[in-house]
């Protein structure tokens, strides 16, 4: 199994007001898949990602990524753990404003010890042509491409997505869809996806319904759909 | 590491910040180092020149005329090396300018020619090359003196006439006037009758010259003794070079200070508005190091640019300010340019070690935060109402009003900078102001108030006669404060005297700053100069005990007053008890003061114009008068670069807001009135505390560098003046802010909502 949580809890604490981001939450994604969160706005499926991310910490329950057994783990395995395992996909794409296309990606590059070439990676997502661009100069879903490039090249066994197609339209999500598709085939990456679009979960190989911060479904897509046919909501 | 890349980008995108801390940072670093090196340059010429031309440790005269045996009877039995010296003062073109001609020394206070050649014929004569140049002398050139033709063989200098005083009691030296130069003896014989046979001393210890001294007291009439300790002319080069330190250090802190907060400032800045990528970064798997590696890397670069400029500047800028100091002291450059490795290393590493550690203690927290905490906006943090507005009066008013009120609060940091920018700039105005007045007090004061007499004639010998209607007789002799209220005192190294005076005197009213005659007073006491006060802390009532330089005889007395003279360590006590104190018969003085000008005659040591003295500190206090412009114009640069620095800043944290005022169809004027000048009250609050502590520290000041320079200043400061520095500090401000506007109009509608929607 590439992914693994066991009875996990999160409890935000605001104020008076406590939230049960995750309650008891067990989930196992195998390797190589691409796994569809779904859910409503506060439903836990960006709490989710963060955890298996590594990037926030669950308070009770297991959670085990490729041999990482993040439950244990201080903040600096944590970051050895991102560094050498994760790639990470933001809905707004969080690229460096003062950094070429190339330059971009080049910082993700630059964390691995096994990155793709450069070229490649830029090829694979159609902006070897504009790597001289700075990201002011390209559209939403370009500057997509160039963060799945720069999470890419680090050549992650685990890509986490959070929202990527949220802030594109119909057509250019679609597209970004079938490049995260292929790199699932060509790099047997595990892809986690997370979206409030349910119509995602079409293409996926395995969909988990979340609400309330509990997993109120999850089943196997016998024939994931090609991305380019899947419902747009 | 990629990232790097991103740094020089952020220099050009916002080449102005970091360009104007570059420039605060060089320029404190190149005054460090320019004053520093140019002190320390003048401090070795000092000491070669004392050491290798056998700068005196003493020299006297006496009322009679030694002969060679007896100077060589004394050199064995005391063991130093003593030779006499002839002096005339001659007038040159003019009468007011006089020329101290000495005869050539060959053991102690050898001459140095800096240029040609010292004279070896009759009717040759070497010349300093200050008076040189002020006269338009070369070397080659005939000068007629008292109706003889000299020829200038070359320019030099001596090395117990440093600093070119015409009198010991002078403050400020000036070719135009007075200058030195040397000739044969015989030479100097035939153009003036009225020379003074001096007695150079070298090679002996304090102990040794007062016992030494003692002997020649014993046997012969002393009319001047005076220690190496106690020349103005020799130690006031080694008091500049004491007092300089205190402004070397503090001016460019401060100014370091200010660049190394608006570093901080920047970088939390730049952190905040980086948070998201921050947060990315980290998600993506950087560590702290790199990051903090990467933002270090901001300061490193402003610190490393800023502070080679700044040395590369301030060792270039050392070499005038050591020949402006050498000129000024008539120091001859024996070393040309001394390298000092300390200087340049603290030059160099301290700002940039400050500025590494500041900025790592500001960047740290930022950067440990968790991943999310970054990615997540900062929006829970805002909005909350700081102490300052939860109290009632702020939410009274207008919108703008409150907007204003509400910024200001919101923006501790940025007002306190502001604050402390202006105030940083303004009290160098006032520092300036207050010396510009300072020096018109002082002669004012001392001079014209108190010193009303015209002429001084100091005499050789004890005088007797009857003194005509407009002359006052006084006693003057070396005296020195040895306990205070029965403590013991602290030893002055400036020559302090006593004055022998007659109470009802009409040529000396002592008054004190209230404007009361002190004269009557000295029945019950004695009454002390400003300078003497401020050094040993003396105040009315207190108890002196003082001892005379001449026979060790020590009195009690009151202090019942501290006089505006604010030149010099001078006690005036009644006549006949000084006669008394000193053993000399009753009835007799030393000098006297005069309205008309005394005949020279055989038994004149010197004569004093006080004219000469007011023309002569006029002149060259004018050099002071236009370093007050030159502070002036640092003043107005130093606050132009923080001011607008500072509002930029603030125009680029509120760009947000003032694009959404763009929107709202508010112009530019109005935003500028809304976001820049809220800081209006903050720069006249500043200014109007500066204007106290600017007073305070040139108090604190002077009274710390009373004992070196041997005055004090009257800190005096009219409203015209305070009106002119806050004219010049608004002025600073409403230059930056039309700068700021610039930003305020560039910024672009879409950018700034984006960001917002960020």
């Amino acid at each position: 199994m590439s992914i693994v949580l066991s009875n996990v809890n999160k409890i935000y604490q605001s104020g008076e007001v406590t939230v049960h981001a995750l309650k008891n939450t067990s989930i196992e994604i195998a390797d190589k898949q691409i796994v569809a969160i779904l859910g409503p706005s506060g439903s836990g499926k960006s709490t989710l990602l963060n955890v298996i991310g590594g990037i926030d910490r669950h308070d009770e329950g297991e959670i085990t990524v490729h041999d990482n057994k993040l439950t244990k783990m201080k903040d600096k395995e944590l970051t050895e753990y991102r560094r050498h395992t994760l790639g990470f996909i933001f809905q707004q794409y969080n690229l460096m404003p003062t950094l070429t296309v190339e330059e971009n990606v080049e910082v993700g590059r630059e964390l691995s010890q096994n990155p793709l070439k450069m070229k490649d990676t830029l090829e694979k997502v159609g902006m070897w042509d504009k790597k001289d661009k700075f990201p002011y100069q390209l559209s939403g879903g370009e500057q997509q491409r160039v963060a799945i490039a720069r999470a890419l090249i680090k050549n992650p066994r685990v890509l986490l997505c959070d929202e990527p197609t949220g802030a594109l339209d119909e057509e250019t999500g679609k597209k970004i869809l079938s490049l995260l598709k292929y790199v699932n085939e060509a790099y047997g990456t595990t892809v986690c996806i997370i979206t409030h679009n349910n119509g995602i979960g079409e293409m996926a190989h395995k969909v988990v319904r979340m609400k309330s911060g509990e997993i109120i479904e999850h089943y196997y897509n016998e024939k994931p759909v090609d991305p380019e046919k899947v419902k747009w909501v | 590491m990629i990232l790097r890349k991103s740094i020089l980008r952020q220099f050009k995108e916002k080449k102005f910040q970091y360009f104007g801390v570059i420039i605060l940072l060089m320029l404190s670093i190149m005054l460090y180092v320019s004053m520093s090196m140019g002190i320390s340059t003048l401090d070795n010429r000092n000491d070669q020149f004392k050491e290798e031309f056998m700068q005196e440790d003493f020299h006297m005269i006496l009322a009679n005329k030694l002969s060679s045996d007896q100077l060589e009877k004394w050199e064995k039995e005391y063991n130093l090396s003593l030779e006499e010296r002839l002096y005339g003062d001659v007038s040159y073109k003019d009468s007011d300018t006089t020329l101290r001609l000495f005869s050539k020394t060959t053991e102690i206070n050898i001459p140095y020619a800096s240029k040609g050649k010292l004279p070896e014929e009759a009717g040759e004569v070497a010349l300093s090359p200050v008076f040189a140049k002020a006269h338009n002398i070369a070397v080659g050139d005939e000068i007629d003196i008292n109706n003889r033709t000299l020829q200038v063989t070359g320019f030099m200098y001596i090395p117990d006439y440093i600093y070119v005083l015409e009198r010991e009691s002078d403050l400020l030296s000036d070719p135009n006037t007075f200058g030195i130069g040397m000739t044969a003896e015989n030479t100097l014989q035939s153009i003036t009758d009225k020379t003074v046979a001096q007695i150079l001393g070298h090679g002996t210890s304090d102990e040794e010259s007062n016992t030494f001294k003692s002997a020649v007291t014993e046997n012969y009439s002393l009319l001047k003794w005076m220690n190496q300790e106690e020349n103005p002319r020799i130690q006031f080069v080694e008091s500049e070079i004491e007092s300089s330190e205190t402004m070397i250090t503090t001016l460019p802190l401060f100014i370091l200070a200010l660049s190394v907060l608006m570093v901080l400032m920047i970088m939390k800045r730049r952190l905040e508005m980086q948070r998201k990528e921050i947060g990315t970064m980290k998600a993506l798997g950087y560590r702290n190091r790199e990051l903090t590696k990467y933002y270090m890397t901001y300061a490193t670069i402003i610190g490393l640019i800023g502070s080679f400029l700044g040395v590369a500047a301030g060792a270039g800028l050392s070499i005038p300010i050591t020949d402006l100091y050498s000129n000024y002291f008539n120091l001859p450059s024996i070393s040309y340019f001394d390298w000092d490795p300390k200087v340049l290393v603290i030059g160099f590493f301290v700002p940039n070690v400050i500025l590494l550690i500041m900025t790592y203690f500001v960047i740290r927290k930022p950067l440990q935060q968790s991943p999310l905490d970054l990615l997540r906006p900062k929006d829970t943090s805002k909005g909350k109402k700081s102490l300052l507005e939860r109290f009632p009066i702020m939410n009274k008013g207008s919108f703008i009003s409150r907007f204003r009120i509400r910024l200001l609060a919101r923006s501790k940091a940025r007002a306190f900078y502001i604050l402390l920018g202006v105030m940083f700039s303004s009290i160098l105005l006032i520092f300036g102001a207050t010396m510009y007045k300072g020096m018109d007090g002082i002669v004012n004061s001392t001079y014209k108030d108190i010193m009303t007499y015209n002429y001084a004639a100091h005499y050789k010998s004890l005088q007797q006669a009857d003194t005509d209607q407009g002359e006052s007789p006084f006693t003057v002799a070396e005296a020195e404060i040895t306990r205070i209220n029965g403590e013991k005192a602290k030893t002055i190294e400036q020559q302090s005297m006593i004055y022998g005076i007659e109470p009802e005197t009409e040529h000396i009213q002592l008054q004190n700053v209230d404007g009361k005659l002190l004269n009557s007073t000295l029945k019950n006491g004695v009454v002390v100069s400003e300078p003497f006060a401020s050094a040993l802390g003396l105040s009315k009532g207190d108890t002196i005990t003082l001892k005379n330089a001449y026979n060790n005889k020590t009195i009690k007395k009151e202090v019942t007053g501290i006089a505006k003279v604010f030149i010099g360590f001078s006690i005036y006590s009644e006549r006949e008890e000084i006669n008394e104190f000193l053993g000399y018969p009753k009835g007799v003085y030393t000098a006297k003061w005069t309205e008309a000008l005394p005949e020279y005659s055989e038994d004149v040591l010197f004569i004093e114009d006080k004219q000469d003295i007011i023309e002569n500190f006029e002149s060259t206090s004018s050099l002071t008068r236009y370093s007050v412009f030159g502070i002036a114009g640092f003043a107005f640069l130093i606050g132009v670069i923080v001011l607008t620095l500072i509002t930029n800043l603030i125009v680029e944290e509120n760009s947000p807001s003032i694009s959404l005022f763009k929107v709202m169809g508010y112009n530019d004027k109005e935003i500028s009135r809304l976001i820049i000048n809220v800081y209006t009250p903050i720069v006249l609050l500043g200014f109007i505390l500066s204007v106290p502590i600017g007073i305070l520290s040139i108090d604190q000041l002077m009274n710390s560098i009373v004992e070196q320079t041997g005055f004090a200043m009257p800190v005096q400061l009219n409203w015209l003046m305070i009106l002119v520095s806050l004219v010049i500090i608004l002025l600073t401000y409403y230059v930056s802010v039309f700068f700021s506007r610039r930003k305020l109009k560039n910024v672009s509608l879409q950018e700034a909502l984006k960001k917002q929607q960020d």
